[in-house]
């Protein structure tokens, strides 16, 4: 006889990207390789929300341009996601985007009990309107503190010091908040200085795939199941983040813009 | 500068037929590797955490897996590389661990092979081989698995902490997560032995799982060991027997998110049992934690019991949680009495001593079974209860995994039970009528008309 039909009581765990859609990123196929990035780690994402029987795993996109508009408005499953393309064009209303993003969660229509949300912000450029209204009307609701916010730069043109101020300061300190390390040429580039509460430096196709990968994979399970605990990891945050991917061989990675 | 990789700049996106793992040892590659004499094939990436990656490799022809560690993990870790060798010298505790077999380091000539091209090193273990899943799918309801592979499992896992708890040896870790099941049968496999360390020793970095680790670890007020080994042992078969968690209760309805400071609140700094007897304010929610609820009523008393022992005078006393042994005579005794319900044929496991018990599943009264009575216990007559040699002589170790006999349904006549000689000598079975008859190995004998059986293990008496 089958085990009684129950399973563990599970709550939802909100993920939602935040992309930039202005045209620059029209230029040397970032949209496509953003599009691309985001399809290819679906597969993986669904795969972790299978294994972490604690999390209903639910997906949603912002996107920003001329104006920010949902992208992808229904939270989704992710095992029954599929992934339209993102279209470039336009300036850069991150600050609306973030508006966006504080009316879902304020409660309703956020769930009484969630898992932290999981907020991943990707630029490639400065925003033309008003950031910090935006972030401060994001800041103000109690589900965005609580959210695992993180922030990719795609190319060097990023504006790092927005990207920082949506992440929050960065509590492992070392680097100024805004420098990345080996962005300014600088900062010696060095693994150890690459942190999940700074923005992630995605140069190439290859390693933005990698942290979009990283964000909704190992981040989505430390979100929604802890992972094993080291001794001397010392106070530990809302959630502790795992660490960052491994960086690649390609010599080239981070060494600083090439061609634009 | 670049001409040798002209369009490493552009933002090309990965083709769909790129994988989007980045594997450290190059898939197809043969390497020489500190640690075994032949070169080391890279078949192909099985998997990667944040601890580091396995692979399918074939050494001497052999088809094995690799661990392989990242360099930040052997920083976090410094006596990883002892542990494991020491583990590997005291060979495994029994064959429910994928145990590491030998350690490989990379050589200087391997170095510029690895793709980020650090030295590291790793272990080679078995592949775990198909028909086992991880344990959060029967967690998650993913599973289609009966009640006796549940309790079987459970069991299974009991014992192999006892055996390595027998040795001297703790595990420090155990999660869902490395845990995996064979649905058909219960068998288990436990995986990322790179914890084990000698019990007290306290010569490693982990403190194990939130939801898993004792209060006193998670707490910071002890250091893991046996002793919080059965704390997490116990939360881990709590979730495999009600797919819930023991600590779960109404105290989590108040929890709007469910973070770090909200976990070290139910599992350590106010942690109460759902079902502690004393104090009835973390029951289950009826709506919420509805698995608790439907699943606990299932379960023989003395399980609830070592559930009552280590979660609520255990909770705070390390030294008074249910033991290994304990753990595998409670469960052995339920499947001794599981019993199939005559109306809604569900799986139940009424105590022998109970006059008038219910069926938990559909309410109807069960009428008395039929019992094997043994030198040592009796088994209640239902398709797919087995006897075991401890049945026979207390002496021996409790065991699942060699059956002597097991109760079957003919294959025509569902009614009709017979007992399959599963072991390797003849029976002799006494009938009612005085006659007696040879039972030969792999053959079954109708239970109705008999009386007694005559095993060289012992004697199977069947009361009218």
């Amino acid at each position: 006889m089958p085990f009684p039909n129950v399973r563990l009581a599970n709550r939802p765990l909100h993920f939602i990207y935040i992309c930039d859609c202005s045209g620059s990123m029209a230029a040397q196929g970032k949209i496509q390789a953003l599009n691309q990035a985001i399809r290819q780690s679906l597969p993986g994402m669904a795969e972790v929300a299978r294994q972490n029987p604690e999390a209903r795993v639910l997906v949603r996109a912002v996107s920003f341009a001329d104006r920010a508009i949902w992208h992808l408005e229904q939270p989704t499953e992710v095992q029954q996601l599929q992934w339209l393309d993102l279209q470039a064009g336009g300036i850069t209303a991150m600050g609306e985007a973030l508006e966006l993003v504080a009316a879902v969660l304020q409660s309703p229509p956020m769930e009484e009990r969630a898992l932290p949300p999981v907020l991943v912000l990707i630029s490639d450029g400065q925003p033309t309107d008003d950031f910090d209204a935006g972030l401060a009307s994001l800041m103000r609701q109690p589900w965005a503190q609580k959210a695992v916010r993180l922030a990719i730069a795609m190319g060097h043109d990023a504006d790092t010091e927005v990207l920082q101020q949506f992440i929050g300061s960065d509590p492992g300190g070392g680097l100024p908040a805004g420098e990345i390390p080996g962005a300014s040429g600088q900062t010696p580039m060095h693994r150890s200085g690459r942190s999940p509460r700074r923005p992630l430096q995605a140069s190439s196709a290859t390693s933005l795939a990698q942290y979009i990968q990283w964000a909704s994979t190992a981040v989505v399970g430390a979100a929604s199941m802890p992972a094993s605990r080291m001794a001397g990891s010392g106070p530990q945050p809302n959630i502790p983040l795992p660490d960052l991917p491994p960086t690649l061989m390609d010599p080239t990675d981070d060494v600083g813009p090439l061609v634009w | 500068m670049g001409s040798a990789r002209p369009s490493a700049r552009v933002w090309r996106p990965e083709t769909p037929s790129q994988p989007s793992v980045n594997w450290i040892l190059p898939e197809g590659a043969s390497l020489d590797l500190e640690g075994i004499s032949s070169p080391l094939q890279v078949l192909r990436g099985l998997g990667g955490g944040t601890q580091g990656q396995v692979f399918e490799v074939e050494v001497a022809g052999e088809r094995l897996a690799l661990k392989w560690y990242l360099p930040a993990c052997i920083a976090r870790d410094p006596h990883l590389e002892r542990r494991l060798g020491e583990s590997i010298r005291a060979t495994a505790p029994s064959d429910a661990f994928l145990w590491p077999l030998a350690l490989v380091k990379s050589s200087q000539g391997a170095v510029p092979l690895l793709r980020r091209g650090e030295p590291s090193f790793g272990y080679l273990m078995e592949l775990r081989p198909t028909g086992f899943v991880g344990a959060h799918e029967h967690v998650g309801g993913h599973l289609a698995i009966g009640l006796l592979q549940v309790l079987r499992a459970s069991f299974f896992l009991a014992e192999a902490f006892h055996a390595l708890h027998l040795k001297g040896l703790c595990y420090k870790d155990i999660s869902l997560g490395n845990l995996f099941l064979e649905a058909s049968s219960g068998r288990i496999l436990i995986c990322d032995n790179d914890n084990v360390d000698v019990d007290g020793r306290d010569l490693g970095s982990v403190l194990g799982t939130p939801g898993f680790m004792a209060p006193e670890i998670l707490m910071g007020r002890a250091r893991p060991g046996a002793n919080s080994d059965l704390f997490s042992l116990a939360v881990l078969i709590f979730r495999l027997l009600t797919r819930h968690d023991p600590l779960r209760g109404r105290r989590e309805l108040a929890i709007r998110c469910l973070d770090e400071p909200a976990r070290r609140r139910l599992y350590g700094e106010e942690p109460l049992f759902i079902f502690d007897p004393a104090d009835p304010s973390n029951r289950p929610d009826p709506i919420e934690h509805v698995a608790a609820l439907i699943t606990w009523p299932i379960y023989p008393e003395p399980i609830k019991q070592l559930f009552e022992q280590t979660f609520c005078t255990g909770l705070q006393a390390p030294q008074r949680r249910a033991l290994t042994g304990q753990w595998m005579a409670a469960l052995a005794a339920a499947l001794d009495q599981r019993q199939l319900c005559a109306s809604c044929g569900q799986e139940t496991f009424p105590a022998p001593s109970d006059p008038a018990p219910l069926c938990w599943s559909c309410g109807c009264p069960m009428p008395p079974p039929g019992r094997l009575l043994l030198p040592h216990g009796q088994v209640t007559a239902a398709p797919g209860n087995e006897l075991h040699a401890h049945h026979f002589d207390r002496l021996l170790p409790l065991r699942l995994n060699q059956p002597l006999a097991r109760v079957e349904a003919h294959p025509s006549d569902g009614d009709l039970l017979g007992l399959r000689n599963l072991s390797g000598q003849s029976w002799q079975a006494e009938l009612r009528t005085g006659n007696r008859l040879m039972v030969e190995p792999g053959q079954a004998c109708n239970l109705a008309p008999l009386v007694r059986i005559t095993t060289p293990a012992g004697a199977v008496e069947l009361p009218s």
